[in-house]
C-alpha cells in the first residue's frame, strides 16, 4: 500500500469505527474487502450500540426466564402474562449521549423511542418512568441540561399521551459531563389482543415504510453512542434527531389499528442505525431475505446519498411487512390518520439483502454476516473483592453532628428535596388509569379489565454502586422490588439499563460484571427475571467515567388497587414498627452530603432477600376484612430520620420510643439515625390490627431467622421525636422540603 | 330508558379520547365517536364532548387548527341548537378558537406545564353538566396543561361576572389565569369548558370522585 493510500485506508477506519482486527473478519466473511456501503452498513450494525460486543458474553448469563415470560432479549421489547389475558410490554432505554449534547431533543427522543418499541409490539403504551441522573448545580451548562432534558421528557410524553407515573433522580459530580437520561415505557395488550414480532416472513409480501419522511437527523448515531466524549462533542449537535410527538402519537393509534385489523406480518421500528438495523435484523430474524429499492423510501431532501438514507436516525419511523392483497387496506388507515404508507422491497427466500439505487444494485449481503456474526468481545476483568468496609455497623461514622441541624440540610438539598419540580411538568393521569403518580414511591395503574393493579419503579442507587458494584448490582434490583412488596405487589420481571464507562478499561469492566452478578443472582431469588433492556458503553468524557449505573425497571402485580398502603402517617395513635432484615450498614447518601468516601459493613444476601421480599409482600397485601398495613416506607438514604421526616410530610407526626429504637437496632445515636440498614421498611399496622399484624409476622417467618418486625413507637403530635436525639417540627420539614429545588 | 347518546369529537392528536369515552360509559350513557374529518347530524346526540389533548400537535396555537376543522360545523350547529357542549382542557382552548366560548387560552404565567390536583369552586351553577354541584360548592380535579392561563379584556370579563358565564374558579392559581377562572360557560350555559380534568375523577382509585357529576347530564 503506498503512503497515500494507507493514509486513506486509516481514515475510513476512524471515519466507520471499525478496527484493524474487525475489518479482517469483515474482508474474510464477505470474501472480499469492504466496498462502498457496505462500510456504512458494517459501522452502523457492529457498533457497540447495535452488537452488545463487550457485554453479550456476560449478558447471556443473566437469569431471563419464568413461566410468565412470553419475550424477552431479542425483541423490541420484553413481554410477561399476568393472566386472565393481561399481557404487559415494558423496556427501559438509555439517551444519555444525545441528551448531554442537545438535552431537550435527546430526551424528548429518547421518550419517543422507548415508546416505539412497545407499540410496535401491539401493546398500547401505558405508562412512562425516567430515571435521570444529572452532574452538580455548578458544572458547566448543568442547570439549562436539567431544564431541557425535563421538558423535553414531559414536551413528548405530555402530547403523545402516555402518562409519566414514577422515576428517580440522582446528583452526583461523575455526570458533570455525561448525564444519564434513561426512559421506561410499559404497554398492555388487552384480551386477544396478539404480541407482534419483528421476523420477517413470506415471499412475495411487501416492505412497507410508514411515518415520517427520512431526513439527515442523525445519520451515524449509533456509531456516535459507542464512542467516548471529548472536547469536540457539541459539534455532533447535528447528529442528534429532532422528535415531533404529534408524528408519533399518530402512528400509535395507527399501528394498533393495522394490527387490531391483523393488515401485518411483522413490524419493527427505526431506532438506532434506523433503515439498516431494522431492515436487516428483520431479514435476520425471520431467516429470509429482503429486497428494497431506496429511490421509494420518503424522503425530506432528494439529495440525499443512499448512505445517509441507511444511517438516518430520523423519528417516528416504522418499517412492516405486509402481504399484498392486504396493501391497500393497510394503507387506507394510514390516510386516514394522514400518514403515508410506501412500498419499498419485498421479501425474498434467499437470505440475502439487496439494496437497489438508481436502477442498480448497491449491495447484495447476507443478513446474518451484519447481525449474527459481529464479534463478541471478552474485555479483560477482575473478580470480585469487597472493598470500603469497616469492622462493624458502629464504625460507620456518617459525620452528623447536630441531628436536627443535619435532616434540615438534608430536606433543602436537591438530593433530598421534594421531586415535585420535576414530575409536575410531566402529565401523571392522562389514560384515566393512575393510581399512583410519582408523588409516591411506587407508580400504579389499574389494569381496566381485570381491574388488578401494576405496579412501576425502577432502580440503583448510584451511591451503592460507588460503595461496591456486586452490592449496587444486588441493591438494583433489591431496593425497587421491597418498595414493590411494602405495597403488596409481587415483582414479576426486570428491565435494566446498563449505563458505564469505557468497557476497555479494566476497572470498568470489573464492575459490569460484578453488578450483573448481584442484579441476576437477586433475579433469581425472586424469580423476576430480566427480560429487555440495553447497555450503554462509553460514558466517558474527557478519561473521567460516570459511576457504573445500571438502572433497573421492575413491574410488579397486585390482585386489587383497594387499599394499598400509603407511604405517610395518616392517623394518630397507630403503631409503628420496623420491619427488618439487618445484612448491611452503610454511611451511604449521608457520608456523601458530608464529603466521606462511603463506608459500610456486612454483605448482601440475594437468597435471604428473595425471602424477606416475599413476607414483605405477604404483610402488605389485601386481605378479607382489610389491609393489615395503613403505611409503608422504606429505609433508604439518609436513613431512620429521614425516612420518619417523609412519613410526617402530610401533617401526623411520630413519637419513637427510645429503648424500643434501641432493642430494635441496638444502638440509638446521631449516627446511627442517619445510618441506611438494609433493608428496613418503617410500617404502621391499622388500628386494632396490631395483634393480627404481629401474629401473621410470627407464621410466615418461617426459616427466615433474621427478619424481625419491632415495635418503635406511635404516630402523632406535630413533630418527629426521638428523646434526646431528634426533635423536629412537622412546618419545618414541609417547609424544607419544598426549598432544594434548582427551577 | 334510552341511553344518553354522548358524542366524543378526536381529532388527530386528541389523547383524552378514551378517557371521556370511559368516564361516559361509567355514568351509564353511550359514547359514540365523531372523527375531526366529518361532519355529524346535530340533533341525534344529547351531548357533545370535546376531550383534551394536543389536537394537530397544537401547532400554530392550541386549539387553533381544530376550531377549524369540518366536525366543528356541526359542533356549532349544536350548541346553536342548545345541546350541551363540553370542552375539557384542549377542548377549552378549541371552543374559545372557534369563539363559542368567550376568551382565549395562553401560556402559563410560569412557563412551564402543570400537572397537579387543585381545589375549585363553582361560582355559578351549570344545570347541563356538574348540576348536582350548585353555586358555592367545591369540587377537586387534576389539571395537566401548559397553556391553561385564561385571560379576556376587562369589559368581557365583567360581562361574564354580569351574566352569570363565570362557571369555576381555582382556590390556588396555578397558571395566573385572570380572576382565577377555571372554567367558563355562554349565556345558555350549554356550551361550557374547564381545563381540570373530570374524567380522571371518577372512582376512589383515582384520587377523587367529584369529576363523575360532569358526565351525568342535565339532572334537573
Amino acid at each position: 500500500m503506498s503512503n497515500g493510500a494507507a493514509a486513506e485506508f486509516e481514515a475510513k477506519l476512524k471515519k466507520y469505527r471499525i478496527n484493524r482486527a474487525e475489518h479482517e473478519m469483515i474482508t474474510t466473511l464477505l470474501g472480499h474487502e469492504p466496498q462502498g456501503i457496505e462500510w456504512a452498513l458494517f459501522s452502523a450494525l457492529w457498533s457497540e450500540h447495535c452488537s452488545y460486543k463487550s457485554s453479550k458474553v456476560h449478558l447471556k448469563k443473566l437469569f431471563n426466564k419464568s413461566r410468565r415470560v412470553l419475550e424477552s432479549f431479542g425483541e423490541n421489547a420484553g413481554v410477561v402474562d399476568l393472566g386472565q389475558g393481561e399481557r404487559i410490554a415494558f423496556k427501559i432505554e438509555s439517551h444519555n449521549h444525545p441528551s448531554f449534547i442537545e438535552p431537550y431533543q435527546g430526551a424528548a427522543t429518547g421518550v419517543g423511542g422507548i415508546l416505539r418499541d412497545i407499540f410496535t409490539m401491539g401493546a398500547r403504551p401505558i405508562a412512562l418512568a425516567d430515571y435521570l441522573c444529572f452532574g452538580e448545580q455548578s458544572a458547566p451548562r448543568m442547570k439549562s441540561i436539567v431544564d431541557g432534558v425535563v421538558r423535553g421528557i414531559g414536551g413528548y410524553g405530555n402530547c403523545v399521551g402516555v402518562p409519566t407515573i414514577t422515576g428517580q433522580t440522582e446528583f452526583h459530580s461523575s455526570y458533570n459531563n455525561n448525564v444519564l437520561v434513561n426512559a421506561m415505557a410499559v404497554g398492555l395488550f388487552g384480551k386477544g389482543e396478539r404480541v407482534f414480532l419483528s421476523k420477517a416472513r413470506g415471499k412475495g409480501n411487501w416492505v412497507v415504510y410508514v411515518g415520517a419522511k427520512t431526513g439527515r437527523d442523525g445519520v451515524h448515531g449509533a456509531s456516535m453512542a459507542s464512542e467516548s466524549f471529548d472536547e469536540d462533542s457539541a459539534a455532533k449537535r447535528p447528529n442528534v434527531q429532532i422528535g415531533d410527538p404529534f408524528f408519533e402519537k399518530l402512528l400509535i393509534e395507527s399501528c394498533l389499528e393495522v394490527m387490531a385489523q391483523d393488515l401485518v406480518v411483522a413490524i419493527q421500528d427505526m431506532g438506532a442505525a434506523g433503515l439498516t438495523s431494522s431492515s436487516f435484523e428483520m431479514a435476520s430474524k425471520g431467516g429470509v431475505g429482503l429486497k428494497m429499492n431506496l429511490d421509494d423510501v420518503p424522503l425530506r431532501d432528494p439529495t440525499m446519498s443512499p448512505e445517509e438514507i441507511l444511517l438516518s436516525e430520523s423519528q417516528e419511523r416504522m418499517l412492516l411487512i405486509c402481504e399484498p392483497s392486504k396493501f391497500e387496506q393497510l394503507q387506507a388507515v394510514f390516510h386516514r390518520w394522514g400518514l403515508d404508507a410506501v412500498k419499498i422491497g419485498e421479501v425474498l427466500d434467499e437470505r440475502v439483502v439487496e439494496l437497489r439505487w438508481r436502477n442498480e444494485t448497491i449491495c447484495k449481503i447476507d443478513p446474518d454476516l451484519l447481525v449474527e456474526n459481529c464479534p463478541q468481545y471478552q474485555r479483560p476483568y477482575s473478580p470480585w473483592k469487597a472493598k470500603n468496609r469497616v469492622a462493624g455497623s458502629s464504625d460507620v461514622k456518617t459525620g452528623v453532628k447536630n441531628a436536627n441541624e443535619f435532616l434540615s440540610s438534608v430536606l433543602k438539598d436537591v438530593r433530598g428535596t421534594s421531586r415535585k419540580w420535576i414530575y409536575h411538568q410531566y402529565d401523571s393521569r392522562v389514560g384515566a388509569k393512575t393510581v399512583r403518580d410519582c408523588a409516591d414511591s411506587v407508580g400504579i395503574v389499574r389494569l381496566p379489565e381485570s381491574g388488578r393493579g401494576l405496579g412501576v419503579i425502577l432502580g440503583c442507587r448510584p451511591y451503592v454502586m460507588r460503595w461496591d458494584a456486586r452490592e449496587g448490582g444486588i441493591d438494583a434490583v433489591a431496593y425497587p422490588a421491597l418498595e414493590l412488596a411494602a405495597k403488596g405487589f409481587e415483582p414479576l420481571a426486570v428491565t435494566d439499563c446498563l449505563n458505564f464507562g469505557n468497557p476497555e478499561r479494566e476497572n470498568i469492566m470489573s464492575e459490569f460484571v460484578a453488578s450483573l452478578e448481584g442484579m441476576s443472582a437477586t433475579c433469581e431469588n425472586l424469580d423476576a427475571p430480566i427480560i429487555s433492556g440495553n447497555v450503554s458503553f462509553y460514558n466517558e468524557t474527557m478519561g473521567q467515567n460516570i459511576t457504573s449505573t445500571p438502572s433497573t425497571g421492575l413491574i410488579g402485580l397486585r390482585d386489587t388497587v383497594s387499599e394499598i398502603p400509603v407511604s405517610e402517617f395518616s392517623s394518630d395513635g397507630e403503631a409503628i414498627y420496623l420491619l427488618r432484615l439487618p445484612m448491611v450498614a452503610t454511611g451511604g447518601a449521608t457520608q456523601e452530603l458530608n464529603k466521606l468516601p462511603v463506608t459500610g459493613f456486612g454483605q448482601l444476601e440475594p437468597s435471604l432477600i428473595g425471602a424477606f421480599t416475599r413476607l414483605v409482600r405477604v404483610l402488605a397485601d389485601y386481605r378479607e376484612g382489610g389491609t393489615l398495613l395503613s403505611s409503608t416506607r422504606i429505609v433508604g438514604k439518609f436513613g431512620l430520620a429521614y425516612a420518619l421526616a417523609r412519613m410526617s410530610m402530610r401533617g401526623t407526626g411520630c413519637r419513637i420510643d427510645v429503648d424500643k429504637l434501641k432493642a430494635a437496632r441496638g444502638e440509638v445515636s446521631t449516627d446511627d439515625l442517619f445510618r441506611e440498614h438494609m433493608y428496613e421498611i418503617v410500617v404502621t399496622a391499622k388500628k386494632g390490627r396490631e395483634q393480627d399484624l404481629e401474629a401473621e409476622f410470627r407464621q410466615i417467618r418461617g426459616a427466615l431467622a433474621s427478619a424481625d418486625l419491632l415495635p418503635i413507637g406511635r404516630t402523632g403530635g406535630q413533630k418527629v421525636e426521638i428523646a434526646g436525639v431528634l426533635d423536629y417540627a412537622l412546618t419545618d420539614i414541609q417547609n424544607s422540603y419544598k426549598t432544594g429545588i434548582w427551577a | 330508558m334510552m341511553k344518553r347518546k354522548c358524542g366524543i369529537v378526536r381529532f388527530p392528536g386528541t389523547n383524552c379520547d378514551r378517557d371521556v369515552f370511559q368516564a361516559v360509559e361509567m355514568v351509564g350513557a353511550e359514547p359514540v365517536w365523531l372523527w375531526h374529518a366529518d361532519q355529524f347530524i346535530a340533533k341525534e346526540y344529547d351531548s357533545i364532548f370535546l376531550p383534551g389533548g394536543f389536537s394537530y400537535g397544537d401547532y400554530l396555537r392550541s386549539g387553533a387548527l381544530a376550531s377549524r376543522a369540518p366536525v366543528m360545523k356541526s359542533v356549532r350547529e349544536a350548541a346553536e341548537r342548545g345541546i350541551p357542549v363540553l370542552g375539557i382542557c384542549n377542548g377549552f382552548q378549541i371552543l374559545t378558537e372557534a369563539q363559542l366560548l368567550p376568551g382565549s387560552l395562553i401560556r402559563n404565567n410560569h412557563l412551564r406545564f402543570n400537572d397537579d390536583w387543585v381545589g375549585l369552586k363553582f361560582q355559578n351553577t351549570n344545570r347541563f353538566f356538574a348540576g348536582a354541584l350548585r353555586k358555592g360548592t367545591n369540587a377537586k380535579l387534576p389539571v395537566a396543561h401548559g397553556d391553561g392561563r385564561y385571560f379576556v379584556e376587562d369589559d368581557e370579563l365583567k360581562r361574564l361576572q354580569d351574566k352569570g358565564q363565570i362557571w369555576l374558579t381555582y382556590e390556588q392559581n396555578p397558571n395566573g389565569s385572570i380572576n382565577d377562572i377555571a372554567g367558563v360557560m355562554n349565556e345558555k350555559g350549554n356550551v361550557a369548558a374547564l381545563m381540570p380534568h373530570p374524567e380522571r375523577a371518577m372512582t376512589e382509585w383515582m384520587g377523587g370522585v367529584d369529576g363523575f357529576k360532569f358526565f351525568e347530564g342535565d339532572l334537573t
